[in-house]
């Protein structure tokens, strides 16, 4: 497939301050590419080095082939974007900034227009200023997705809206992908990213920590693993096995975080009397988590009692 | 089961550091925030008073000059009277310094304080961060009397510097009797200025909480405008009399401290009714729900003149209105003048020591013809006015970025050049119309007084070429350097040119410092004396500023 993002060693500084370091990223013709970081990680930084909105400090990147620095027109031309926080003009209607926008990029299906204001249930008529938050994140996502871009730059999308409309968003970009148009979107929703991406990228202060498959992601994870015993909790033996980490014993109950199989942890369990054992696949948000060392050995443990 | 509930800790303790920068309290902040409207508006109400006085002392150094000049404010038509103060001892320095610009001062402040104060709660309830700080430990009526707490005193400070500036000018210039201004006479007049702001801000403190800070600037400009007319035209049109003491202006209107004439009573008037805005106002705060404004409704701008077909449309759309106000207030001015220009020419041909002082400081005009009269009375104000009105146009196209517009608009094929050029051409749309109306005014003004006007309207091209260049270093500094300095950057090359060009044959600088002026090079444009360098220039420094605008641009980072 062809690539639609290169990144090849991007590099952004603000002076002494990090953007984002050395990063080499490639997403793919026709699929869906989630950008994960906590704030601050540089995810804005990245989408807005890719516009050519921030001039990179070295390395380079390309959108389409074109070099981002070179032809930023040429390819402006074919994306849609949706920055994170935005402003437009407060005295036009949500409809005149639609349709301005639309005249700056020509060429627009009015009627995919007039489909996206109706199911993104926006009133085109009311002044920007007087649209509530989601109101006018619907508003940047109909001006972003209006042409039918070949590739969807989108910061955050869903904040802001409710849960009615992320449905719809997500639709919407299902069909879009279904189309064979790139997606490339930030979030901190996790779940999102599982709904709607093939391949998620995590950023860790403005390096690229991981890139995979969002199922390989998940696959490569940890299991969070709760054994309670009757009595005494073995916490030495367990803590000696292969992969087991973060052991903690409390109150007759170990937990444990377990790095590839679990079957040592299975054997071990045998020789003792235990009440209950709980194994569980991490989420995605876990994963995330577990990358930055955010309190990853004590999640939420739902067992299966 | 029981809950265990961990003591909630101490606030950190804030460092003196932060203190003093603004971050230990909403006061602070607000001193903070306010800090450059402050240094800029104390500061050029001060400098203009002591250059002012300094001319004066200095080109009327003597009784028959000022007798002259006595003579002349009294010959003044009524018509024009209403633009200045009273004419109560103008032939002392501070006489005239309260005559020339005793009633024009107060509308500055009074603008500065109502955009301040009609926003300092407002405009945070519009962004959301007063619900943040509205959900802190501190009352809301606190917050509102912190806040306003924190504009009374850059006032108060602002008016300090007046005070001094008066103070100094008032002791270091006099050269005939009657000249000094006494610390108390200067404290008396800034006191004034200031409570005139305060006056003004307090309206529009009041109204925001119920209509908005939009509504409640323009309801709160209105008045104060209405009252300084009122005040001021009460003697050329009669009927306005009975209605003059319904504003401040006219309430202070016998309050001439650096004249030597005081009336204490009418600040405490003063100082009674903004008391009263100011309590409405934090009222209204505590207890009307956050943000929930009465909508005052305005007839819709049709969407064919919206501009939403294309970048230079969309940037005249909204310069246009700015351009419209500039032009108005510009064209009223040169009405007003070219209306009186009879009534000058006349007094000017009688004062033969004055037309020699006159051409010591405007060399080569000839001020008995309405060209040269309003090459005298209108140009130096029209280039000031024209170069602040670009400074504001310049605003206006800059808020695409700073408002962070443009990170949208630059993701479609909207090329950086082609945008900042679309805001040039928006720009100068605007400047055509800012002179345009100027020259109307001119026109009508000067039909009744008759003369030739076709040579004083074309005249006012060069207030907008002028105009252009200024727009021009404001594209320059925007494009290469960051598009919020624009504005502040044309502003001050604006002022400093004025200074420079009044000053320098005033004080007797060296020839080469008046060149640097732009204004200086201008010509006489008003009699049809046009100086070519000076229009070159202007159109090297608008079409250069321009491209030296676009080509910084493309090279630089958008902010975010």
């Amino acid at each position: 497939m062809t690539a639609i993002i290169e990144t090849h060693q991007l590099t952004k500084s603000y002076g002494r301050h990090r953007g984002i370091v050395e990063v080499d990223l490639e997403v793919r013709e026709g699929e869906a590419f989630g950008f994960l970081g906590p704030n601050g990680a540089g995810k804005t930084t990245m989408i807005r080095t890719l516009l050519n909105h921030l001039r990179p400090t070295s390395g380079r990147a390309s959108i389409f082939g074109i070099d981002t620095t070179a032809d930023p027109v040429a390819i402006h031309r074919r994306l849609g974007y949706l920055p994170g926080e935005f402003v437009l003009y407060d005295k036009l209607t949500g409809g005149q900034t639609i349709d301005y926008f639309a005249a700056l990029r020509g060429g627009v299906d009015r009627a995919y227009q007039a489909d996206l204001i109706a199911r993104l249930d926006v009133d085109p008529s009311r002044k920007f200023k007087e649209y509530s938050k989601g109101n006018k994140q619907k508003i940047g996502l109909i001006v972003a997705l209006q042409h039918r871009p070949e590739l969807l730059l989108l910061d955050e999308p869903t904040s802001g809206l409710d849960p009615l409309v992320q449905q719809t968003f997500y639709d919407v970009i299902r069909e879009a992908k279904a189309e064979g148009r790139t997606i490339f979107m930030s979030s901190h929703i996790l779940s999102e990213v599982e709904k709607t991406c093939d391949r998620v990228a995590i950023i860790r202060d403005g390096r690229l920590a991981r890139v995979d498959r969002v199922g390989a992601l998940r696959d490569l994870a940890h299991h969070q693993v709760e054994l309670r015993f009757s009595g005494t909790v073995p916490a030495a033996e367990f803590s000696a096995l292969p992969g087991v980490s973060d052991v903690v014993a409390e109150d007759g109950t170990l937990r444990m975080r377990v790095n590839g199989p679990i079957t040592p942890i299975v054997h071990a369990a045998a020789r003792h009397e235990v009440i209950d054992f709980v194994s569980r696949e991490p989420t995605l948000e876990e994963t995330f988590l577990a990358e930055y060392g955010h309190g990853a050995g004590t999640p939420a443990v739902e067992s299966a009692r | 089961m029981t809950a265990h509930v961990e003591p909630i800790a101490p606030a950190p303790r804030i460092s003196a550091w932060s203190r003093i920068y603004g971050f230990g309290s909403i006061f602070g902040k607000t001193l903070r925030d306010s800090r450059r409207a402050a240094i800029v508006t104390g500061g050029i109400i001060g400098l203009i008073l002591l250059a002012v006085m300094a001319g004066v002392a200095s080109q009327f150094g003597t009784i028959e000059a000022r007798q002259e000049i006595k003579a002349l404010v009294e010959a003044v038509p009524p018509i024009l009277q209403g633009l200045a103060g009273k004419p109560v001892n103008v032939e002392t320095l501070g006489g005239y310094a309260s005559y020339k610009y005793g009633a024009f001062f107060p509308l500055v402040t009074g603008l500065w304080s109502i955009l301040a104060l009609s926003g300092t709660l407002a405009a945070e309830t519009r962004r959301g961060s007063m619900d943040i700080l509205a959900a802190g430990t501190r009352p809301r009526r606190r917050i509102a009397i912190e806040k306003l707490a924190g504009h009374v005193t850059v006032v108060v400070l602002a008016m300090a510097f007046v005070a001094l500036m008066t103070a100094i000018a008032g002791s270091a210039f006099p050269v005939l009797p009657g000249d000094e201004v006494s610390p108390v006479a200067a404290v008396a007049y800034a006191g004034w200025l200031g409570l005139m702001a305060l006056v003004a801000g307090a309206v529009a403190f009041a109204l925001a909480p119920f209509l908005g800070r939009g509504a409640a600037v323009g309801i709160a400009g209105s008045v104060m405008f209405a009252s300084f007319i009122l005040n001021g035209y009460q003697l050329a049109i009669p009927e306005l009399a009975p209605f003059a003491n319904l504003g401040w202006f006219g309430w202070t209107s016998d309050h001439l401290p650096l004249a030597g004439q005081y009336d204490w009573p009418s600040l405490g008037v003063v100082a009674i009714v903004a008391l009263g805005g100011f309590v409405i106002g934090i009222e209204a705060f505590a207890r009307r729900d956050l943000g929930v404004t009465s909508t005052i409704r305005t007839p819709a701008i049709p969407t064919s003149l919206r501009g939403i077909g294309g970048p230079v449309g969309r940037a005249t759309s909204e310069l246009l209105p700015t351009g419209l106000s500039w032009g108005i207030g510009l064209g009223l001015f040169g009405l007003v003048l070219a209306s009186s220009t009879g009534s000058f020419i006349e007094q000017f041909s009688k004062s033969t020591q004055l037309l020699q002082a006159l051409e010591g400081v405007f060399p080569d005009v000839d001020f008995l013809s309405t060209g040269g009269f309003l090459q005298l009375m209108f140009i130096e104000f029209g280039l000031i006015l024209s170069g602040l009105a670009a400074a504001t146009l310049v605003g206006v196209w800059a808020s695409d970025e700073t408002s962070g517009r443009l990170e949208m608009l630059l993701a479609t094929p909207l090329a950086r050049a082609r945008w900042l050029v679309s805001g040039a051409v928006g720009v100068l749309v605007a400047i055509a119309v800012v002179v345009g109306l100027a020259a109307v005014g001119i026109a009508v003004g000067g039909g009744t007084a008759g003369g030739d006007l076709a040579t004083p309207m074309l005249g006012t091209t060069a207030l907008g070429l002028y105009a252009a260049a200024m727009a021009g270093i404001g594209f320059a500094v925007g494009g290469v350097v960051r598009s919020g300095l624009a504005a502040p950057a044309v502003a001050i090359v604006t002022i400093v040119t004025w200074l420079v060009d009044f000053l320098a044959p005033t004080l007797g600088l060296p020839d080469a410092i008046h060149q640097l002026a732009l204004s200086s090079h201008l010509g006489q444009p008003m009699v049809g004396v046009w100086d070519p360098a000076g229009l070159i220039a202007c159109v090297v420094l608008a079409v250069g500023g321009v491209a030296v605008g676009a080509w910084g641009f493309s090279r630089r980072d958008l902010r975010g």
